[in-house]
């Protein structure tokens, strides 16, 4: 019974070492692009990176030399894209879910970078796979990182287009994703390992966008 | 200490480890990292500020990076856990764990400084290779030294309670443990041969410490300097991505010598913190063992250990699975 305790309260420790601290943070804007039907076509998404983060990026760039925190034409035009060659494995931080159920997205498009105030800003788009009616459905928009290397926080969801249509941010209740996690763990037994294929609970944790349409 | 005072330690300690294994902290944890992000703010502007040749930048910067230590080590981690479960396991005294975990943390902005100094004077390394060379080849060292030091802290505690059970079936008998034999061989190797004359003999030295039965000295048996350089090990041998990055970004903008005083100005900030796990360690830990008569405590001691190896184990596990 002793035994039963003791991997209990690893199993529900070890999760809790293991994530690592941020060390980017993101300041995300959400926009969800509708057409007139009240469909949903695509997500833009605005990524405002923190003064360090910009730091080390524009310093891994060699850009603002000078550090007058202004770049040059030539450098403007060469930060373009300078985080969106998404390595395998990274699919964006960007989740969208229709009720439950994932929406899968695209790659990221109409992508356009740049700095000011000592913050890179960074935006692009991607869209899905098609025109997604949806049908008193609420659409969710998340900004995640399911390593939580990067910390966002969604500060601002808008629309476009979709008459009618409504969208607020929602930050997470805290204590409904602390149950989510301890339902996850409660189903592993005593000798299985949580962090072999650890469930990806920092959706639970995530902000996020939440749109709603009046049914037609 | 009185002894409702001591008591309370367990509770304190329990309270916490509980909260925060159960996720109950998750509200302090979102202030944490709002917290994180905004002295990473401060710490750019210092940055900033140093490379500009602000008079007072210096101090500035090394000030940010303390809090940027404190900020970062008031997260879950590695260090706190490890040098937690190793106060609560073993009798180990507060100033000796609290020299420790200041060493730890000193030792891990050391390797910080180690690896970004060789990776981008010698081999022109940037943020990437950096990052994974502390991953995959530094941070898998530091683990099996945790590892280790829980599969260590089983044994004995596995040990002591054969011990125990073999102790109440022949009575009072003494059994003179390995472990004395072993403080002999280091104090008086050189005088007397190995072997069983030297054990028939046994001679006390001064520092032997040795009592006989199964009391609480027997148990509280000096730590060996092996355990502490395990621990310092462990810890330091995982060294914060936080430093690794300022310290890259640092050496790039040829702040070689500020970026080496601020990494060890993050050490001193999760210093702090982690003395204050040690402290709590020691606290809760004395006071489950106040609560407890003497024959109980004998056999309660070789159980803590038991626990705190398990969850070592499974952290260093847990780490490992992380890291590949």
């Amino acid at each position: 019974m002793t035994l039963r305790y003791i991997f209990f309260l690893a199993a529900l420790i070890t999760p809790q070492v293991a994530r690592a601290h941020p060390h980017e943070f993101i300041d995300a804007s959400l926009q969800v692009l509708l057409n007139d039907q009240g469909q949903a076509l695509g997500v833009q998404i605005t990524w405002v990176y923190d003064p360090l983060t910009t730091l080390m990026i524009l310093e891994a760039l060699q850009m603002d030399r000078d550090f007058d925190a202004v770049l040059t034409d030539a450098e403007t035009a060469g930060l373009q894209g300078f985080d969106m060659k998404w390595e395998p494995g990274f699919d964006g931080d960007t989740y969208a879910l229709l009720g439950t159920g994932p929406v899968e997205m695209g790659p990221p498009v109409q992508v356009f970078a740049s700095y000011a105030q000592e913050q890179l800003t960074s935006r692009h788009t991607r869209m899905f796979a098609g025109p997604l009616t949806l049908g008193g459905q609420t659409l969710i928009v998340q900004s995640y990182d399911p390593e939580y290397y990067t910390a966002y926080t969604v500060v601002d969801a808008t629309l476009q287009g979709g008459a009618g249509c409504a969208v607020q941010v929602y930050t997470p209740d805290l204590s409904a994703a602390d149950i989510a996690m301890q339902a996850a763990l409660e189903q592993y037994g005593p000798n299985e390992d949580p962090e072999a294929n650890f469930p990806r609970i920092g959706a639970a944790y995530a902000e996020e966008a939440r749109v709603t349409c009046p049914a037609p | 200490m009185p002894r409702a005072l001591t008591i309370a330690g367990t509770l304190v300690a329990f309270g916490l480890v509980v909260l925060w294994g159960t996720g109950g902290l998750a509200v302090f944890e979102t202030w944490v990292v709002a917290g994180q992000k905004d002295v990473q703010a401060a710490l750019a502007g210092a940055v900033r500020r140093l490379r500009g040749g602000q008079p007072g930048a210096l101090f500035g910067f090394l000030t940010v990076c303390f809090a940027y230590g404190v900020m970062h080590a008031a997260g879950p981690g590695h260090g706190k856990l490890v040098i937690g479960s190793y106060g609560v396991a073993r009798r180990v005294p507060l100033t000796r764990l609290a020299v420790i975990a200041v060493a730890s943390s000193l030792a891990q902005a050391g390797v910080a400084v180690a690896l970004v100094a060789a990776g981008f004077w010698a081999l022109g390394w940037g943020r990437d290779q950096t990052e994974a060379t502390a991953t995959r080849v530094i941070a898998p060292l530091g683990t099996l030294a945790i590892a280790g030091i829980g599969v260590w802290l089983i044994w004995r505690g596995g040990r002591g309670l054969w011990r125990r059970s073999g102790a109440a079936e022949v009575g009072h008998s003494h059994g003179h443990g390995h472990d004395h034999d072993r403080d002999h061989d280091r104090h008086h190797g050189q005088d007397h041969p190995q072997g069983e004359a030297a054990a028939l003999d046994h001679i006390h030295g001064p520092n032997c410490g040795h009592a006989h039965g199964p009391s609480l000295d027997q148990v509280a048996a000096l730590t060996s300097a092996r355990d502490a350089l395990a621990l310092i090990a462990g810890i330091a041998l995982r060294p914060c991505t936080g430093a690794l990055l300022v310290l890259i970004l640092c050496f790039q903008l040829g702040l070689a010598g500020p970026g080496i005083a601020g990494a060890f100005a993050m050490g001193s900030g999760t210093a702090l913190v982690t003395l204050g796990v040690a402290g709590l360690a020691v606290w809760g830990r004395e006071g489950a063992l106040v609560s407890l008569s003497e024959g109980r405590l004998a056999s309660a001691l070789p159980l803590f250990e038991i626990v705190a190896g398990a969850v070592i184990v499974l952290t260093a596990f847990g780490l490992l699975a992380q890291s590949l």
